[in-house]
């Protein structure tokens, strides 16, 4: 046995949980999840099927945990795993699932596939079965900071431009502030808007934030390549900066699974409760509305509909903050027909829109978003996740769709009302 | 001699099998390591436990008609079976004489008719897509189609020995049924009892980040 | 014997032969069975007649005609006390269909052994492509073997109940057979119901393309390419095809009209429609059995490539030029024909070159 193959099966051996097991006795194989998940509704492969994505798992339970495998190693007659068995998963799981948990959602028995999906996720990035593209990001994220190597230096200059354009001081590195706001590698690079409009925001409310230049990195490649050393060390970071900064508070920007891993994960990830909250934007956006500390002015004419991010939404339990943020700046808000949890992803998640390798098929997977917004006739898309926003954004470029997508954030920004004196 | 092994020893051996193998593999997977979550919760773990369990019963909207084929035969055959299971009157009876000491109502004889039509109909409608359909031929295994079959060749028998006028055929039916008592607890028929298990952790799971499921 | 009516008046007279009658009728089930019509010693000597039954079974007789008396019992029949017509219809199902039914599913399999072995299995020009055309869904697929596998049980357990008493009692005896029959006929009774609904599930997914069209007609003048050499013009499904489907649909429609008159006797019908139904119901069947046996030899051994379409529900577009052209011409036209490898990807088998996905990391 290899050295990569038994360490990707000790892995599995470690996750080997009670949740685990109940779902490998209770699985009848109806294949109704197939049905659920955007990578075999719209390729029509049958390998795509959420928990075939989970075989390296089944196999390992059916070898070591059930009767059968038992009696069979007994016997000398047991087929034991191969390397083959982990490295032929390797595109099912990073190319063909986006960890958007609507697998979990329909599944009859309750499986929760797409947890046990991370889990065999997890055993092929320590067994070194990941895209390269990924691996890079990891490497990028651990040794840089950033998964697109993004710097302070340029955090900086995303700071000073923002300034400039809003005219108001982005505090950094101020100790004892109520909230500490991340930002993920997309919103520094691509859509500087979002760190304006929460200046703007905070301004209009009387939020006391700041930045952190020992953490500003809120993105998580441990988690999309599924390695969760990787991940807790990404935590650890984004801990010791609040800590430092004494913060009670930290904000996770829009961007879904640096949600997962922070407020969900993380506090597993790195074995220990964090001494501050983590609150999303749109939740604290929501509570600053509720207490009458965000007023906004005027409504968007266009049609308009939201994307359930899928961390966010189905995965993070934020579903009503939203459609509350939305309801008194739009007059002509539609839903998608599916929505809420059961929204369809788009295709980019789970580390995918990071893997060069997947790019034919995440454009497939696309379809089925592409059908959605087709169907309902929009102007504009709203989004709360700069990952969605950056893959539907290519997806509607490919397509040659002239919608454009909006941030959540930045569409309030662009509201407020007259600061209460 | 053979009735007398079908009767008495066979059928106390199977039934052993079939408890201790049970609550064996449940208790297995309820004392099996897990990991407190340390994560802050939003809503209540056991709350979503409970709304999971139940909930589950009824497909979401968004998938229900691409899945109406499953969904209907699998009610079809599971209430039926149900139905023949703690309803049949011979059932009904043996459970009372042999095991409880005391009986229910069964149903009537044509209702009888109708829950084994319903059961037989629905397990041939699964079983059959699960051989044709390109998804559940490539994940189901071997103790899918063996417990499919057994399932199938217990109700048979069940029915051809409707008559009740002979033996042989009693003895035929309690025979495949011992089959599938010792069976049962190793195979994919466990989840009759794991499905309660595995849809409460991950109702958990959502009742305490708040999700709606 | 005179003296006896000197001394008792008309009205006991009548009274005594009263009750004279009913003892005839109480005691006629006895006078039945008996072996030698010997007189009783204890017999009033006022009858005269020597056999009393004979007259009374004429009058409820009269010999084959149908006769209907009146009664106070209120139901369908009760007034016929002898159904006459029994008799014939029970002669009539041991002279024809008991004692047919084999020789014609010999006959049928020896026509098929025979066939093959003459023309062996039905070839396509060029063999196989490996590039396919979706046929049937999943569901169709479903709908098929259920009907197939219903129609099978039901047609080994009616065959059972139907020559079981001439050709299976002597190979095992009566016990085996009773234990057999009571098995079979509880089987029969409860899949019969099942075997309804299966039936109305193909007649809502397959009729539509089985309505003869145009050029239907060709295909049966040229018998259906078994006359002659070459294949035959046909569309989706060609003219045998759609004539075996109404065959199934009309036959089985009626086989389970009969079969539910013939499950359930309490719904109000009489000895006659029970008798014509059985009769509908072993003639639709056999016709039904028979065909079957050469449509499941020219769906499998028959027909190079045909058990693709009920398998995986795909065929190969050469099978397709040969038996369906007028549907290839608008399956290219359509662009439906998917290459090996798509194929094989639908059906869930890895990619030969898996240039993606292998672990480089």
């Amino acid at each position: 046995m290899s050295e990569r193959l038994e360490k990707g099966l000790n892995v599995l051996r470690a996750e080997m949980d009670k949740k685990v097991m109940s779902f490998f006795s209770s699985c009848v194989r109806c294949g109704i999840c197939a049905e659920s998940c955007l990578f075999y509704t719209e390729t029509d492969d049958p390998r795509y099927t959420p928990i075939y994505k989970t075989e390296p798992m089944r196999k390992l339970w059916k070898n070591e945990y059930s009767f059968w495998g038992k009696l069979k190693s007994k016997l000398g007659i047991s087929e034991p795993m191969t390397e083959a068995d982990l490295s032929d998963w390797e595109e099912l799981v990073y190319d063909g699932c986006s960890m958007c948990g609507r697998c979990s959602m329909v599944c009859p028995v309750g499986v929760d596939i797409s947890m046990v999906i991370f889990k065999v996720k997890h055993a092929l990035a320590v067994a070194g079965f990941s895209p390269e593209g990924l691996v890079g990001a990891t490497k990028r994220a651990v040794e840089i900071g950033s998964p697109m190597g993004i710097t302070m230096k340029a955090v900086l200059a995303t700071i000073k431009h923002a300034e400039e354009n809003t005219g108001l001081k982005i505090p950094l590195d101020v100790e004892g502030a109520d909230y500490l706001a991340l930002l993920s590698s997309n919103e520094i690079a691509l859509y500087p808007e979002y760190l304006e409009s929460l200046a703007k925001i905070f301004d209009h409310a009387g939020v006391s934030w700041t930045l952190s230049s020992a953490a500003y990195e809120a993105t998580n490649s441990g988690l999309q390549i599924g390695n969760k050393a990787i991940a807790g060390q990404l935590v650890q970071r984004v801990v010791d900066g609040a800590e430092k900064l004494k913060v009670k508070n930290v904000i996770s920007p829009e961007c879904g699974h640096a949600y997962t891993a922070l407020r969900w994960e993380g506090p597993n990830f790195i074995g220990k409760a964090y001494p501050f909250r983590v609150v999303h934007i749109l939740e604290l956006l929501d509570e600053l509305q509720a207490q009458g500390k965000l007023k906004t002015t005027g409504m968007e004419t266009d049609r308009l509909t939201f994307h359930d991010p899928c961390s966010i939404v189905r995965r993070g339990g934020i579903q009503a903050q939203p459609r509350n943020l939305l309801r008194p700046i739009t007059e002509n808000f539609v839903e998608m027909t599916d929505h809420g949890s059961m929204n369809w992803c788009c295709g980019g998640g789970g580390g995918v829109s990071s893997n060069e390798r997947a790019e034919d098929l995440k454009h497939t997977a696309f379809n089925r978003k592409k059908s959605q917004i087709k169907e309902i006739g929009v102007d504009a898309v709203v989004t709360a996740c700069s990952n969605c926003r950056m893959v539907m954004e290519e997806g509607l470029e490919y397509n040659e769709m002239d919608i454009p997508l909006l941030g959540l954030t930045e569409l309030i920004a662009g509201h407020l009302a007259e600061k209460p004196r | 001699m053979i009735e007398y092994l079908i009767d008495g020893p066979l059928w106390y051996f199977s039934l052993a099998v079939f408890s201790v193998g049970v609550l064996w593999q449940l208790a297995r997977i309820l004392f099996s390591a897990s990991k407190t979550d340390l994560s802050v919760a939003r809503g209540s773990a056991s709350s979503g436990a409970l709304r999971n369990v139940f909930s589950r019963f009824i497909p979401h909207h968004e998938i229900a008609p691409r899945i109406r084929v499953q969904v209907i035969a699998g009610y079809m055959f599971h209430l039926g079976l149900f139905a023949l299971l703690f309803f049949a009157a011979p059932h009904v009876l043996f459970l009372e004489q042999n095991l409880l000491g005391f009986g229910w109502t069964p149903m009537p004889h044509w209702a009888f008719i109708v829950a084994s039509q319903f059961a037989f109909f629905g397990l041939l409608i699964l079983w059959l897509r699960r051989m044709l359909n390109s998804v559940s031929r490539l994940i189901s295994t071997l103790d899918d189609h063996v417990a499919a079959i057994l399932t199938f060749v217990v109700m048979l028998t069940g029915c051809l020995a409707l008559l009740k006028g002979f033996t042989e055929l009693r003895l035929l039916h309690r025979f495949t049924v011992e089959l599938l008592l010792i069976y049962f607890p190793f195979s994919c028929l466990m989840h009759t009892f794991t499905f309660i298990p595995s849809r409460a952790f991950t109702g958990a799971w959502f009742g305490r980040r708040g999700i709606d499921a | 014997m005179v003296e006896f009516f000197k001394k008792h008046s008309l009205g006991s007279t009548i009274l005594l032969l009263a009750a004279l009658l009913l003892l005839i009728f109480l005691l006629l089930p006895q006078a039945a069975s008996a072996a030698a019509p010997q007189q009783h010693k204890d017999f009033p000597q006022g009858v005269s007649a020597a056999n009393p039954g004979s007259d009374l079974w004429r009058e409820i007789r009269q010999r084959d005609l149908p006769v209907e008396g009146i009664t106070q019992v209120q139901g369908v029949d009760s007034g016929v006390l002898i159904n006459s017509q029994g008799d014939r219809w029970a002669r009539f199902r041991i002279d024809n269909p008991v004692s047919y039914t084999p020789a014609i599913l010999l006959a049928v399999i020896a026509i098929i052994v025979l066939f093959y072995a003459l023309r062996g299995k039905v070839g396509i020009e060029g063999g196989l492509s490996g590039r396919m055309v979706k046929r049937f869904t999943d569901y169709e697929r479903v709908v098929h073997w259920t009907l197939a596998i219903v129609f099978l049980f039901l047609a080994i357990t009616g065959l059972v109940l139907l020559l079981g008493r001439t050709l299976l009692i002597p190979l095992f005896g009566h016990h085996v057979f009773s234990l057999l029959a009571s098995a079979s006929k509880e089987g029969h009774n409860l899949f019969g119901p099942i075997f309804l609904v299966s039936l109305i599930m193909m007649l809502l997914s397959f009729a539509r393309r089985n309505i003869y069209e145009k050029g239907d007609l060709t295909w049966l003048l040229k018998g259906g390419g078994f006359i002659g050499k070459g294949h035959v013009s046909g569309g989706f499904f060609n003219m045998g095809e759609k004539s075996w489907y109404w065959i199934v649909i009309l036959v089985g429609l009626a086989i389970s009209v009969s079969g539910l008159i013939l499950v359930s006797p309490n719904l109000g019908q009489g000895r006659v429609i029970m008798a014509i139904s059985h009769v509908v119901h072993v003639f639709g069947a056999i016709v039904l059995i028979a065909i079957s046996l050469g449509h499941m030899y020219m769906g499998s051994i028959g027909t190079e490539g045909s058990m693709e379409a009920m398998k995986s529900g795909y065929v190969d577009i050469n099978w397709v030029e040969a038996h369906h052209d007028r549907w290839a011409r608008q399956v290219k036209e359509n662009d439906e024909i998917l290459s090996a490898e798509e194929f094989a990807r639908l059906h869930g088998r890895k990619p030969e070159s898996p240039d993606t996905a292998t672990g480089k990391s």
